[in-house]
């Protein structure tokens, strides 16, 4: 085995890990506002991919596909929020839990219905194809495109939470809820918008995945569980835990890739395992 | 309670849970009457969890899974005696609920849920990967159902549809009767008593992890055998019992029939007939979510609420007309 596959493998797994963190990063902010379990997670990471996909393949572009994605996705939650979850904030967390678990279902079939149950792929746009020679390997250009992609979307929303208004807004909401209502902050419409927005990086990530893995009718229940598994690892203390613990999940699945590829998959949860035993609570998760 | 009452009590709901099986077969086919007696046996054992406990799972499907696998690998390979599989299944799902519960206990509210539900995740993902043992995605075929004999009896082949819904229809009263004598117990209240006041409970001497950890174990128990059950009804373990689709479908049953009694979840799985649903049309699973979206946003409290809220109208109207 040679220093160079490690490396490749190395620098695959942080673009596949970037996708995870910008996945698990909304579903992390789902649940620091609403303190709900999005179930739906995976579904709308589906709606996402499959919007982009239709849209990118009749009209060409692929920055509109990504856009379409993140708006379908965003709508749907925000849907799904102002008449179903915001509902239920007072009841137990089973039925806000059961609600999800029901739009999941419907919207995975929903999907069949429309795109049918065959899967379907989509190469990048020209631009995007080829190889960067680094030296010791060729690494795929769309690979590069997806970690920068993911790390710009990823920084613009904390900047969007730690730097604006809205964001400031966020941070109460997550905090102490009732002193922000308390404050004359409409804290039903930030639920709403927090939500869209989870749900939107959820797409948007299922949009950036398209090139890579092409959309299939599962292709929402195996992110989510990925999602869960990358939240559990980064702890629920800071939204900002799914991050580094996105990079771990990816970077450990594909360094796995070389010696057992079937394993793969598998090894993610095994690295939540070891995580669990040494910190309970998670990387960053509060005692 | 006087022990006089409380036998005839136990008698009194033993005839019900007879009953219940008795006429279960005259209104559906029979292979449908015993995956719902089985997916009632799951469904207890969940609600020891989610209504006793106050521990909501997301994974019980795990359990089902490894005690279907555990009992359906042995019947498949070896020609072992009926009570080896039944046992495997059961012992399987103990031990893994004590292993996974150990990781999920130490977390509460949704923590635990996540964790629940990726366990039952790497679970799935190990049955899919590990073809030889479980068959992966085509599932563990070619399981032989072994015939029933008990000492000083001649031996029945459970192939025959009528001797194994009997079979499962034991399994079934025997099962949930001991789950109900078990929330009934003093180990059963302490179980309560953790789910409303964890810390009084641990003041009085206590531990509450490890009485959690203890319901997580019988409850795994019970869900590996019927999920040892499910292996024998279609000869086949399926990938999907591991899914969390079916854990899912198990949490809702047992809240549209409510949590307050081990009878709640047998009303819940009547009243969602999965396998008579899943046959007419292969879409079902968007109409199973419609039905759970509307369930949760209009009709919390159950079916049990359901009634109440009937009763009450009803009782409006007596009420208006002798007025």
């Amino acid at each position: 085995m040679s220093l160079n596959l490690v490396f490749t493998q190395l620098l695959n797994g942080t673009a596949v890990g970037m996708l995870y963190a910008l996945m698990a990063f909304g579903l992390s902010i789902i649940k620091g506002l609403l303190n709900i379990p999005n179930f739906a997670h995976g579904a709308f990471y589906a709606v996402g991919a499959y919007v982009c996909f239709s849209a990118y393949e009749r009209t060409g572009s692929f920055w509109l596909g990504l856009l379409c994605g993140f708006v379908a996705s965003g709508i749907v939650g925000m849907v799904i929020e102002r008449f179903g979850v915001g509902k239920l904030l007072a009841s137990a967390y089973l039925f806000q839990l059961l609600l999800l678990f029901g739009v999941a279902l419907m919207l995975e079939q929903a999907i069949i219905l429309v795109w049918g149950t065959a899967g379907n792929s989509k190469s990048p746009p020209e631009f995007l194809q080829g190889a960067v020679d680094l030296g010791f390997t060729l690494y795929p250009r769309y690979l590069l495109f997806i970690t920068v992609a993911s790390a710009v979307i990823i920084t613009a929303v904390w900047f969007l939470i730690e730097k604006t208004k809205f964001g400031a807004y966020i941070r109460a909401g997550i905090d102490k809820k009732e002193m922000t209502q308390a404050l004359g902050i409409n804290i039903d419409a930030l639920f709403t918008l927090g939500f869209g927005l989870g749900a939107g990086l959820a797409g948007l990530a299922g949009g950036l995945a398209v090139p890579l893995v092409g959309v299939t009718a599962t292709m929402g229940t195996d992110m989510l569980s990925i999602a869960f598994v990358v939240v559990v690892i980064g702890g629920l203390g800071s939204i900002y835990g799914a991050i580094p613990a996105g990079l771990i999940a990816g970077i450990v699945q594909s360094l796995v890739t070389i010696w057992a590829a079937e394993l793969s998959t598998v090894m993610i949860y095994v690295a939540m395992l070891a995580v669990l035993t040494w910190r309970p609570q998670g990387l960053l998760g509060e005692r | 309670m006087n022990p006089r009452a409380s036998r005839r009590d136990l008698l009194l709901r033993a005839a019900l849970l007879a009953a219940i099986a008795a006429v279960s077969p005259l209104l559906m086919p029979a292979k449908i009457a015993a995956e719902i007696l089985i997916c009632a046996i799951f469904a207890c054992a969940t609600n020891l969890l989610i209504g006793y406990g106050g521990l909501f799972t997301f994974g019980q499907g795990a359990f089902y899974g490894l005690g279907g696998y555990a009992a359906g690998f042995l019947m498949a390979r070896f020609g072992l005696p009926w009570p080896v599989p039944l046992l495997a299944g059961l012992l399987m799902g103990a031990v893994s609920s004590a292993i996974i519960g150990a990781f999920c206990i130490r977390r509460t509210g949704i923590y635990f849920i996540m964790m629940t539900f990726a366990f039952n995740q790497m679970i799935y993902y190990l049955a899919y990967t590990f073809r030889n043992i479980t068959g992966g995605e085509d599932g563990l075929a070619g399981i032989k159902r072994p015939p029933f004999g008990l000492p000083g009896m001649t031996s029945l082949n459970l192939d025959n549809p009528t001797y194994f819904y009997i079979f499962v229809a034991a399994i079934f009263v025997v099962s949930v009767l001991a789950l109900i004598r078990i929330v009934e117990s003093p180990f059963g209240r302490v179980l309560v008593a953790t789910r409303e006041n964890p810390r009084r409970v641990a003041s009085l001497g206590f531990s509450v992890s490890l009485v959690q950890l203890v319901a997580f174990m019988i409850s795994g128990a019970f869900t590996g055998l019927a999920g040892a059950l499910y292996a024998m009804l279609y000869w086949i373990m399926p990938i999907d019992a591991v899914h969390w689709l079916n854990s899912g479908y198990i949490v809702f049953t047992v809240l549209i029939g409510g949590t307050s009694s081990m009878f709640g979840p047998i009303i819940g799985i009547f009243i969602w007939l999965q396998g008579f649903f899943s046959t007419l049309w292969a879409r079902w699973p968007l109409l199973f979510g419609a039905f759970v979206v509307i369930v949760v946003l209009f009709l919390q409290g159950g079916v049990i609420e359901l009634f109440r809220r009937l009763s009450a109208l009803w009782g409006r109207r007596e009420r208006a007309e002798a007025s």
